[in-house]
């Protein structure tokens, strides 16, 4: 990239560039009914520039991607023609973080591992952990990334940062006399931990020999609604998009700062900050694409909006301070205690196809695989409902557990009680 | 528009990776892909030109020696192959433990074939400059056709696709293109803010900003509309889908389930029902990227397969699923072309292309006349898909109430339609005489590994629990 930015340097109408470099290496297992079907490896690196050009009061950006086979030739009509389309974009003028150089190690332990060896050493750990009779991991595919992150600018920026992660892919699957079933796993770290590998896919093996137990309930069920962490994390995600700098100055968002998130608040309060780095999450980062150093930034306090976050460019245009790109969260630990969990009646909800959260509309609903359904004296698991209801309300009356519990970018209430679902 | 000047530059080198490769491995392919992606979009206060998401250039190099499969995705093929192959032969050797426990038995066929396929596009017409204002002149038309519009966003993105394919007997290039143009409103009324889209999609950049233009006005009503829809009563309802959500029950309540890859995987219901009714008889259904020309039209997939157009349902009768090299070979049938990779990064897996019900007989006035109280279902969110279990969620951006069998004015946003894939299939009872495929979706295996899909077919006549 030094030709780049040799060439970068001397054209006329090139005011401003960036260089984001990704470096990625990984090694990939695939299995099949336990043996091994597709080992991966991948060495590829992304290098993408952005031209600015000011022009009047205005700054144009345009990118293009430099391949190992790209000539110095190419190179020099590549950043012309950046050059000339940066020109045609009449945005808002805005300015390039300056002057930080650093190179970051993201906090993970696999560089203790050589990536083939984790792999293995994952996969063993997986299998290990089925210790449920009739059950079985139809698929398994583990990935183990290595990612070398660099952005360099005009403005005498530079940073670089390593970071790891791994996802498994697990397909957890029962196999009873009257039938198959199985549930879906996506399960991301950046910190190995085997007795984490064992638990994980354990909890999911004893959860698929639930659903194989599960029934449609016979009777109408109308009790409040207990969400596990990752559920309830998606209420708390869609009110992040909500508050990013780029929803608020395009005018696709519905919360302002001073506006209560929660309105007639009657349950616990919603306290919400957001962070750059989360231990053992892989959406950790030191910096963002723009190489922004990530500081956390509280968003939410008690129920009201305090504070937008997002990029540098749109973050100057709501003349806010650029917090960066993140997204680990801290939710703040609710004050419902165990009791109020196990109390029935209730309906645990432990797998869906997907809880829909849309304050546009209004909504929070979705079909439900898996559910604990606690009719105050004994507990059934059921499969084949639905629930939906009305978010506003959801909201205000909403209980978030004392306990809390950190996976993968989020550290909060590990369950949460939502009131006045229907369940049908 | 030409062919990738990259990828032919590095043809011989690509055979000689795949000539040393064999020394080592029974089978040996490498596909080299250079896709250019452009995005051109505008909005009240800003605008773009970027390279789209679907920008890459790059190399997969895939091998089995009868055991297990291998594949090493690269950036560059260049420089000493002997040590290019040796490095890739040592990144694949595996510890006892995992080289005594591999799947075994698959032993790739490679048919020789040796051809070019190439489809016309005229994105080479437009200059960056007209795509712009073009986006820009849309943008502000929306915008001044309404007071409540708080945003307008304009878009175009365009897809130039070149990919070369090698193995010992087999030598294939493609190239072709595909445009999709998209607006959005951030409408607010009634008290309400809602956002609302409209898409327009085409093999031509012509067509596509042709169409574009004319959306407004359809765009704004319903922008309107969704801003006084109630929530849903939920229940069960006779329901009439709309191409859109014929679509959506195509391929998630339907279409994953009969990805072959999880044949293999004992990960699907769909393998016990191969020739038996799964759907109402007057129910069929085709996925093919040589079925229809749309978003996923190629003329072979990521495993070197030619393209195919493959019936799925015939008369309510599950007849096959579709596959990829891998999971064809393990189940001992022939592929069907739909060897499917997100990237030159990533695996190839059994993936859906365009997917769609055929069309039938039906009046769609006769089928909004014959629901006494029900909904008209409109406009693909999202949706899960359960291939082993069955269960569907699919999720409308809207429904419009059906009383005495007229449609009326009363919205419902959103719609989440849930059950079970076989009483949903069994319930349909009639099905329109026209047809459209919606050519601007993206499609995730589990939560992963994107590719670019359509969906469609006629109207159908369902009953099916909405919430």
């Amino acid at each position: 990239m030094k030709t780049a930015m040799e060439l970068l340097r001397k054209h006329p109408l090139v005011s401003d560039y960036k260089i984001n470099i990704h470096k990625k290496e990984s090694y990939e297992l695939f299995f099949v009914k336990g043996k091994l079907e597709t080992v991966r490896c991948t060495d590829t690196c992304d290098q993408e520039v952005t031209v600015y050009a000011d022009h009047g009061e205005f700054k144009g950006d345009s990118q293009f991607f430099v391949y190992p086979s790209t000539t110095p030739e190419q190179l020099e009509k590549l950043i012309d023609e950046a050059a000339h389309k940066a020109l045609l974009i009449n945005n808002k003028h805005y300015t390039l973080p300056e002057n930080e150089q650093g190179e970051y190690r993201v906090d993970s332990n696999f560089d203790q591992y050589p990536p083939r060896e984790l792999a293995a050493l994952i996969a063993k750990h997986v299998f290990a952990a089925n210790d449920v009779e009739n059950a079985s991991l139809n698929s398994v595919e583990i990935f183990i990334n290595k990612h070398t992150e660099t952005v360099q600018n005009s403005r005498n920026l530079c940073k670089t940062q390593v970071r790891y992660d791994a996802m498994v892919e697990a397909i957890p699957t029962y196999n009873g006399e009257k039938e198959s079933v199985e549930l879906y796993q996506q399960y991301n770290f950046s910190f190995f931990d085997e007795n984490d590998v064992r638990r994980e896919i354990g909890d999911k093996l004893r959860e698929v020999k639930a659903r194989y137990e599960a029934q449609k309930p016979d009777t109408a069920i109308d009790c409040p609604v207990v969400l596990s962490h990752k559920e309830a994390s998606r209420i708390f995600f869609s009110i992040l998009r909500d508050l990013n700098y780029a929803s608020v100055y395009s005018h696709a968002n519905l919360f302002k700062k001073g506006d209560l998130v929660q309105k007639d608040a009657q349950g616990d309060l919603i306290s919400l900050t957001l962070s750059g780095e989360s231990k053992g999450s892989t959406r950790s980062a030191k910096f963002d694409g723009d190489g922004l150093t990530l500081q956390p930034v509280c968003l939410v306090e008690k129920g009201k909006a305090v504070n937008y976050y997002g990029s540098n460019r749109f973050g100057q245009y709501l003349g806010e301070k650029p917090t960066g790109d993140m997204s680990c969260m801290i939710v703040e630990a609710g004050t419902a205690d165990a009791s109020m969990f196990e109390n029935g009646p209730l309906l645990e909800i432990v797998s869906m196809s997907g809880l829909q959260v849309d304050f546009f509309n209004d909504y929070i609903g979705g079909e439900i695989r898996l559910a604990y359904y606690n009719d105050g004296e004994k507990i059934l698991p059921v499969t084949g409902i639905s629930v939906s209801g009305k978010l506003s309300q959801v909201l205000s009356c909403i209980r978030l557990s004392a306990n809390v519990i950190a996976a993968n970018g989020y550290t909060g209430p590990d369950k949460a009680l939502l009131y006045g679902m229907k369940v049908f | 528009m030409q062919f990738s000047e990259f990828l032919s530059s590095r043809k011989a080198l690509m055979k000689a990776l795949c000539a040393a490769l064999q020394e080592h491995y029974e089978y040996v392919s490498v596909l080299g892909v250079d896709v250019k992606a452009k995005s051109v979009r505008a909005d009240r206060n800003s605008s773009s030109i970027s390279a789209g998401r679907d920008t890459e250039c790059g190399f997969v190099v895939k091998m089995s020696d009868g055991k297990a499969f291998f594949e090493y995705s690269l950036d560059d093929i260049q420089g000493d192959i002997s040590a290019l192959c040796a490095k890739m032969v040592a990144a694949f050797e595996l510890n006892a433990e995992l080289g005594c426990n591999t799947v075994g038995n698959v032993h790739l066929t490679d048919d020789p074939l040796t051809q070019e396929f190439s489809r016309e596009c005229d994105l080479d017409a437009y200059t960056d400059d007209q795509l712009l204002s073009a986006c820009k002149e849309t943008c502000q038309m929306l915008l001044g056709k309404s007071e409540h519009l708080l945003n307008a966003i304009v878009s175009v993105g365009s897809l130039e696709v070149s990919k070369l394919f090698i193995t010992r007997n087999r030598d294939l290039s493609q190239h072709y293109a595909w445009v999709n143009g998209m607006m959005a409103a951030v409408y607010r009324d009634h008290g309400k803010v809602v956002q609302s889209r409209e898409g327009a999609y085409d093999h031509t950049m012509k067509k596509v900003l042709a169409d574009l233009p004319t959306l407004c006005d359809k765009l704004l009503k319903k922008a309107d509309a969704l801003t006084r829809a109630k929530a849903i009563t939920p229940g069960v309802y006779d329901v009439i889908t709309d191409s859109s959500i014929t679509g959506l029950i195509a391929h998630e309540a339907f279409g994953h389930g009969v990805e072959m890859d999880q044949f293999v995987k004992d990960r699907a219901l769909a393998k016990e029902y191969v020739g038996k009714y799964v759907a109402s008889p007057i129910c069929n259904m085709r996925d093919g990227a040589a079925g229809v020309l749309s978003a996923a039209s190629y003329f072979f997939d990521d495993d070197g397969v030619l393209a195919h157009d493959t019936q799925i349902i015939k008369d309510g009768i599950l007849v096959t699923g579709i596959s990829d090299l891998a999971s064809a070979t393990q189940l001992g049938l022939p592929p069907t072309g739909n060897g499917r990779r997100e990237s030159s990064r990533r695996k190839a897996y059994a993936r859906m292309t365009n997917t769609y019900f055929e069309k039938g007989n039906d009046k769609l006035e006769d089928m909004i006349a014959s629901i006494k109280h029900g909904y008209m279902l409109f406009e693909t969110n999202n949706g899960m898909e359960d291939p082993k279990n069955w269960a569907i969620q699919c999720v409308a951006e809207y429904g419009i109430e059906i009383v005495d069998g007229k449609l009326t004015d009363n919205y419902v946003s959103p719609v989440v339609m849930s059950g079970y894939v076989p009483d949903l299939l069994k319930s349909i009872s009639m099905v329109s005489d026209d047809f459209k495929v919606i050519g601007s979706g993206s499609c995730g295996k589990g939560y992963k590994e994107w590719v670019r899909v359509s969906d469609g077919g006629p109207a159908l006549k369902v009953k099916v629990k909405l919430g």
